[in-house]
């Protein structure tokens, strides 16, 4: 077994507003070293690092808009999101919570701040990923996946250095909560500081952590902080985290889907005559009503 | 920011690479942020805007301060107001940046050396303009007499891909509808595909 070497921190690019309540840092697929096709089966992270949300009254987000062809993976830190969709799915997810909506066929969702939560305000962090599907469930039905805390499997680590919350794929032999089509390792590491943690993982996956909170030691050598991204070379298995202080990390790590990828907008698929298919289905109400 | 009307040129006017580095030469283009007016109404521009990549509309407001859309400009679109362009009057429309946009700057000189420099830019411009006048009838025809549904399929065989880049209520005042009525177009065709 060898060590998974770092290949780049990656500092938090400039936000920008999606709709009007998500201000996100994009790291996949804007940030260099992080194209969609280096980065795959992850396609899509974009990141709203904490920011206070004043109250409105009137929740803030994002209103109805389509996919096809991927899923879309939410964490939520800070905060809560509500979530409604076209196949007549709804759920709010708040910290330590996930939604995992797989578009496949095509779906129109919308995703708000939770009512109450848009009412009094306050902190707000979340990361959105998107996770290409292999062409041949790029069409199949839609579905949702709502983790809460209840049904997301926690592996205590020794010697009081914290936990690893197992989002999907697993650790030390623990499964995760989320169905994957393709091999998907998605956890939160919640370290206290001094704690350490290792992975591993196959050297072809693609791999990455995003530091939420909290300043780390990576493989014993180099630092990351608060809000950066750190990539991994694909040239070995295993890495190990520390905490300098209390820290969460989301790790991810993913096998990549060696085919075609074309885009637009929302819509992920292999060719451009499957994106034009994808926009005239759409134009003619084929992924369904949602107010 | 020349490349999409130097390209425009050759394939549709069917212009020689040297004519269009000579005619373009001269060429300003300028980028607009999302939301900024390229031309507010009441005011005289002299330019008609091609655009190289964003997206622009061609708007007025009613006495009672409700927008309506003529039209939308993507990319490879020319969006003017003749009043002003080619009249020298106020202009009629308002002109804005849905999205950042960066657009070529073209005068009446222009058009007058490009023909000069090859008759074809004549005859290209004068399909360009019938072709136009021909859109126009079509829209004139369906506000007067279409169904939300009938407006609503043109628009999508005209502007695919404006779906999934501008909002339901500019697509709807573009259409002449309530949004309540695009939202009822888009559920009974929901029903009927589903």
């Amino acid at each position: 077994m060898s060590t998974k070497h770092i290949e780049a921190v990656i500092a938090p690019p400039a936000p920008h507003y999606v709709g009007d309540g998500f201000r996100v840092h994009n790291f996949i697929p804007s940030a260099a070293h992080l194209s969609m096709r280096r980065m795959s089966p992850f396609i899509l992270m974009d990141y709203n690092s904490k920011f206070n949300f004043p109250p409105s009254a009137k929740p803030k987000g994002v209103g109805v808009h389509p996919h096809r062809g991927f899923e879309t993976v939410t964490i939520a830190y800070k905060g809560k999101v509500a979530h409604h969709d076209s196949a007549g799915n709804s759920g709010v997810i708040g910290e330590g919570e996930v939604q995992w909506m797989t578009a496949a066929s095509g779906i129109l969702h919308k995703e708000y701040h939770e009512e109450e939560f848009s009412k009094t305000g306050g902190d707000f962090q979340m990361v959105q990923l998107w996770v290409n599907l292999p062409a041949k469930d790029k069409l199949s039905k839609p579905k949702y996946q709502g983790l809460t805390k209840e049904n997301i499997p926690v592996v205590q680590l020794s010697d009081n250095a914290g936990t690893i919350e197992i989002i999907a794929g697993q650790y030390q032999g623990v499964k995760g909560a989320a169905f994957t089509f393709t091999p998907v390792h998605l956890q939160n590491a919640k370290l206290n500081k001094g704690g350490k943690a290792a992975f591993s993982f196959p050297a072809t996956y693609n791999t990455a952590l995003l530091i939420v909170e909290g300043n780390v030691k990576v493989n014993g050598a180099e630092t990351a902080t608060t809000d950066q991204f750190v990539l991994f070379q694909n040239d070995g298995e295993e890495f190990t985290i520390e905490a300098l202080d209390n820290a969460i990390v989301l790790v991810l790590s993913g096998e990549p889907i060696h085919e075609p990828i074309a885009t637009q907008g929302p819509f992920v698929m292999n060719t451009r005559a499957e994106l034009v298919e994808a926009i005239d289905d759409y134009n003619m109400g084929k992924f369904g009503y949602l107010e | 920011m020349l490349e999409n009307f130097q390209a425009y040129l050759k394939e549709k006017a069917k212009l020689s690479e040297a004519e269009v580095l000579s005619l373009t030469a001269t060429l300003t283009s300028r980028k607009f942020r999302k939301g900024e007016f390229l031309l507010h109404a009441g005011e005289i521009c002299h330019y008609t805007f091609f655009v190289e990549k964003g997206l622009l509309r061609s708007f007025t407001t009613d006495d009672a301060g409700k927008e309506h859309v003529i039209q939308f400009g993507p990319e490879n679109w020319f969006v003017s107001d003749r009043s002003s362009a080619y009249f020298h009057e106020a202009s009629d429309f308002s002109i804005e940046a849905v999205e950042d946009t960066a657009v070529v700057l073209l005068d009446a000189d222009f058009m007058l050396r490009a023909s000069e420099i090859n008759s074809a830019f004549t005859q290209f411009n004068e399909m360009a303009l019938q072709n136009h006048i021909r859109h126009l009838q079509k829209r004139i025809n369906l506000l007067l007499s279409a169904t939300a549904e009938k407006r609503y399929l043109d628009f999508i065989r005209l502007y695919p891909d404006l779906t999934l880049r501008v909002p339901q209520w500019m697509i709807a005042s573009y259409l002449g509808i309530t949004p309540e009525s695009l939202s009822r177009v888009r559920k009974e065709l929901a029903k009927n595909h589903l």
